[in-house]
């Protein structure tokens, strides 16, 4: 991707938010909860980004597990740490909710533990990166964690459905009403979201092959 | 709703409730200014490291070339 290319999607992602901001706020507020559900308009997209890349992530290890091809393995480290970052803010933005609308900052229940703990492994992903020196050890081993890690993305997504959960039931597939405008609303943020995640994710990609180029030439300065 | 039954149904309503409500709506709105400004904080420092990352790795492959250069 060219840096026109990358430039023009992220302003264009970064248009779409902030326009969107201004129409969220002129929205009506919701019935019960009041003004604090259009978290909802962030909090969302910013989880389904996470799990996209968490998915992406598990595609591109099995990718390099089957072919040794490096360019697998920086399309992992590439999704992994944009995901932690939208994880982060889907969590933190959950806490907040959580704070006006439950009057505390956090509930261990299981959609929030197993959010939690998918942010932890994937973050020891990237640990377990910076502590191995050679390439394809350390490829191979991220390779293997971050299929590993993947298992807890089912329980994650699926949690409010297989135990009782004092986070809420999902709005769009379990039977929850949304008004249709809203609903436009929503789809903007989440394609503002991916966008801005896909060029987050193409910026990274673009660093790890620089980190390649600058392994490769220190190793040309250790041998002269 | 009739309009007849609004009367009544203000007269139920005490100043204290009114004051509870608009109170809850500030705190309300409050804390959504919080998590729209945490989102953006989260993405936008996540933004300023990946920016430092490059100027690093830019600084650190040209020093690099320039020490082979000499060597060479």
């Amino acid at each position: 991707m060219t840096n026109k290319i990358l430039y023009v999607l992220g302003i264009a992602a970064l248009a779409i938010l902030v326009w969107n901001i201004y129409t969220i706020a002129r929205l009506p507020e919701e019935t019960r909860q009041g003004e604090v559900f259009k978290i909802i308009f962030f909090h969302v997209p910013m989880a389904i980004t996470a799990m996209i890349a968490a998915a992406v992530a598990l595609i591109a290890s099995v990718g390099f597990l089957l072919t040794k091809n490096f360019k697998f393995d920086a399309l992992a480290v590439a999704v992994t740490e944009v995901g932690l970052a939208f994880l982060a803010g889907n969590l933190v933005t959950g806490s907040i909710w959580g704070r006006e609308i439950w009057g505390i900052w956090w509930a261990w229940d299981a959609r929030l533990t197993s959010a939690l703990v998918c942010w932890l492994l994937y973050a020891g992903y990237l640990m377990l990166r910076r502590a191995i020196e050679e390439p394809t050890q350390r490829a191979t081993f991220a390779a293997v964690f971050s299929i590993f890690a993947f298992i807890d993305v089912p329980i994650v997504i699926f949690s409010i459905k297989w135990w009782r959960t004092q986070h809420p039931q999902p709005v769009f597939w379990a039977g929850g009403s949304f008004p249709p405008d809203w609903t436009k609303h929503f789809l903007w943020n989440m394609l503002a979201m991916a966008l801005l995640g896909a060029v987050m994710i193409a910026v990274r990609l673009r660093q790890e092959e620089s980190q390649r180029e600058l392994d490769s030439l220190r190793r040309m300065a250790h041998a002269l | 709703m009739q309009l007849t039954q609004l009367p009544m149904l203000l007269a139920q309503v005490t100043v204290e409730d009114l004051e509870r409500e608009k109170i809850f709506l500030q705190h309300n709105y409050e804390y959504l200014s919080w998590g729209l400004t945490a989102a953006w904080i989260i993405l936008v420092v996540y933004v300023l490291m990946m920016i430092g990352r490059q100027n690093r790795l830019k600084r650190e492959i040209s020093s690099l070339r320039a020490m082979l250069e000499e060597k060479k």
